[in-house]
């Protein structure tokens, strides 16, 4: 057999023997940003532009037909009511709420996937990166299906930039706790760029776009977080002691006896037709 | 940061001072628009998710001791700003301002003076 040949054979035996343990180490930690730690918002607690007021303050770019819906959320948020904020209720914020971060969120870098950890409900972000494409059979997640791909933005030979484009959500979803509307198509499309400040590694900038039916345009934003040294991590179980009561289509609230009692002012109580009472 | 006295708390600041009540959702029941001033004594503080709560007992003009139900920020948000389960004890005196709730029911929402909505990691700098 000719050298060529042996040497061929050889290094597809190597390679087989090898393979693995080779795999892993194209894996180079090094060339990732430091996005590891604990990530605390910068700004004030609940809204989609962190540098504008709460509710009309964010001038959501909405079309006629949801800032009525939004208008009519706010009208009854203003009697004591909950509006079309379903957070409360302990349903997961989705996307793009999540990233307002009312809570911290850790950031884990793996070879095809990175998963953002977020304290508030618990949510789960899995960022796909291994070059796949959007799937057409998975259904729809409050988290979506995401996609990720790493940037080496100023060609220095490391990643610097993780764009995310996040697809398949589910309804029923806001942009923030004041109810800021979402459209009930599910069809929102959020893309968004994670990066560290060049001159301070521990502030993380995410630029949010989200695009979605219920606005005139895309709209983005600009998310500020600062990675906490001396972290604490917390469970923040939302069904743990919610006071908070859904029936039927109105809200109520438990006392510290945990009695239902009304939130608004005049509040009839729910139906009890299911409820055997005692004839006078 | 760890937390400050707990055996009175002098004050209790008003959560729309802060712009963050009107801000979440589960605290519409409240009215911030007239806020409330009350005083009693610490029955319970429960350090539980989704909201802490307070429970008060409040002597009427009547005389008449009522539990007024408080609900407050996650334990989450207050770990991180020096307030914790033991910040308020039962037996301790407690008068404050609160949102009370739109129903006129005894119960509202309060902050304590410790925790600052607006930016959590300025306060803990």
């Amino acid at each position: 057999m000719p050298l060529r040949c042996i040497i061929g054979w050889m290094t597809i035996a190597i390679a087989l023997i090898a393979g693995p343990a080779a795999a892993q180490q194209l894996f180079d930690e090094s060339k990732y940003p430091a996005f590891e730690g604990q990530w605390i918002r910068i700004g004030p607690i609940e809204r989609y532009d962190q540098t504008k007021p709460p509710a009309r303050g964010q001038e959501a770019p909405l079309t006629s037909e949801y800032q009525a819906i939004f208008e009519a959320n706010l009208a009854d948020v203003a009697k004591g009511g909950f509006g079309d904020d379903p957070v409360y209720a302990c349903i997961l914020e989705g996307m793009p709420r999540a990233m307002n971060l009312i809570l911290p969120m850790e950031i884990v870098i793996k070879r095809n996937t990175t998963y953002i950890l977020m304290e508030y409900l618990g949510m789960l972000r899995r960022v796909f990166t291994d070059g796949r494409k959007f799937p057409d059979d998975e259904g729809p997640s409050w988290m979506g299906y995401s996609i990720g791909k790493w940037i080496d933005a100023d060609g220095d030979g490391r990643y610097d930039v993780l764009e995310i484009e996040t697809r398949n959500l589910k309804n029923p979803r806001t942009f923030d706790a004041s109810g800021v509307p979402m459209h009930k198509d599910g069809q929102t499309i959020v893309k968004e760029r994670l990066y560290l400040d060049k001159s301070d590694p521990d502030i993380l900038y995410n630029q949010i776009t989200t695009y979605d039916h219920a606005l005139t345009r895309p709209w983005t934003v600009l998310k500020t977080m600062h990675r906490e040294r001396n972290p604490i991590f917390v469970e923040a179980v939302c069904a743990e002691d919610n006071l908070q009561v859904n029936i039927g289509n109105d809200h109520y609230m438990l006392n510290s006896a945990r009695e239902l009692m009304p939130a608004r002012k005049d509040q009839p109580p729910p139906d009890l037709k299911h409820f055997d009472r005692p004839k006078n | 940061m760890r937390l400050r006295s707990t055996a009175v708390l002098a004050s209790v600041t008003w959560a729309a001072a802060t712009g963050a009540a009107p801000a979440h959702h589960s605290f519409a029941m409240f009215d911030n628009q007239h806020p409330l001033e009350i005083s009693g004594t610490v029955k319970e503080f429960r350090f539980v998710n989704p909201h802490s709560v307070l429970i008060v007992e409040v002597k009427n003009p009547d005389g008449v001791v009522k539990d007024w139900t408080l609900e407050g920020p996650a334990p989450g948000i207050m770990l991180r700003q020096g307030v914790t389960a033991n910040t308020f004890r039962p037996g301790d005196a407690f008068k404050g301002t609160i949102s009370p709730l739109h129903s006129g029911q005894a119960g509202g929402s309060y902050f304590p003076p410790q925790v600052d909505l607006s930016n959590p990691v300025a306060e803990r700098k």
